[in-house]
């Protein structure tokens, strides 16, 4: 039988000193929670007290099965650090702007990094907050054709109100004109001028 | 149960194999889908291959003697 925390409806910390409080004396555990951060703060906390969690999510409510593992060494953490990371906090003032120069992410193996960069493109989609802009640009450009193994994940992206920016002169070079699939094909003056503004921008 | 789930999940032994399963359904022209392995499945760093159900047997068919899979999960989310 699970002890049953209902944590609906509360903010960071309620639900992660509810919980902790819980894993005090309940080795079976099972938090209702209604947002993501809270689930991710939860999944912290449990991991770091030798628990293992099961997340399962219906009509926005999450249910979060928290199951302690017998002969763990208490964590580290004593209950003193119960961080509450606010997705919704941003780093500072401005957008959030994610530039892909290349087809890959990351450098050490193409093929490897060309892997990794579907995943991490799919990804994107369920990352709150998300980013404001995408901007491709030098092989980067290529990621947004028609064809491309991730166009669909962009036009998602785009219809969740990512703004998405193709360098022109790149589309141009490697002669991919008519064949962009998802965004705007802009120029320098937009594209300089974004990542200026930007709050953060991010290089996978 | 097979049938309402909208994709099933590749997971397998290693990166290389994905690699391998990857360039099979592109020259078969079978539409699938790099994802990062369901945190439910492994919290591991992985990527898996995501499909539609009704690809199924083309898929492990294909992938006779040339790519081992892991195991097909059905994806909850």
């Amino acid at each position: 039988m699970s002890e049953l925390i209902n944590a609906k409806g509360l903010n960071c910390p309620q639900p992660v000193i509810l919980t902790k409080k819980a894993i005090e004396t309940y080795s079976d555990i099972i938090v209702l929670v209604d947002n993501d951060t809270a689930v991710e703060n939860i999944r912290r906390l449990a991991s770091s007290n030798g628990c293992t969690v099961e997340v399962t999510e219906e009509n926005g409510v999450f249910s979060i099965h928290l199951l302690k593992q017998a002969n763990v060494i208490e964590g580290s953490d004593t209950g003193n650090n119960l961080s509450c990371d606010q997705a919704d906090v941003k780093a500072a003032a401005g957008p959030t702007v994610i530039v892909f120069t290349s087809t890959a992410m990351g450098t050490g193996d193409e093929e490897l990094g060309v892997l990794l960069m579907k995943s991490f493109i799919h990804t994107l989609l369920d990352i709150k907050p998300l980013p404001e802009f995408m901007i491709f640009y030098n092989a980067g450009v290529k990621l947004t054709v028609k064809d491309s193994d991730v166009i669909d994940d962009l036009k998602a992206l785009e219809d969740k109100g990512v703004k998405i920016l193709v360098c022109g002169t790149c589309v141009n070079f490697f002669k991919l004109t008519g064949q962009i699939g998802a965004g705007n094909v802009s120029n320098m003056y937009d594209i300089a001028g974004t990542l200026s503004r930007s709050g953060r921008t991010i290089k996978p | 149960m097979k049938d309402s789930c909208l994709y099933l999940v590749a997971v397998f032994e290693s990166v290389s194999q994905v690699m391998k399963a990857e360039k099979i359904l592109k020259s078969k022209k079978i539409s699938y889908k790099i994802i990062p392995v369901p945190r439910n499945i492994s919290t591991d760093c992985g990527v898996c291959i995501r499909f539609l159900p009704k690809d199924r047997k083309q898929i492990l068919d294909e992938f006779i003697n040339q790519v081992e899979i892991a195991e097909v999960h059905e994806l909850v989310k």
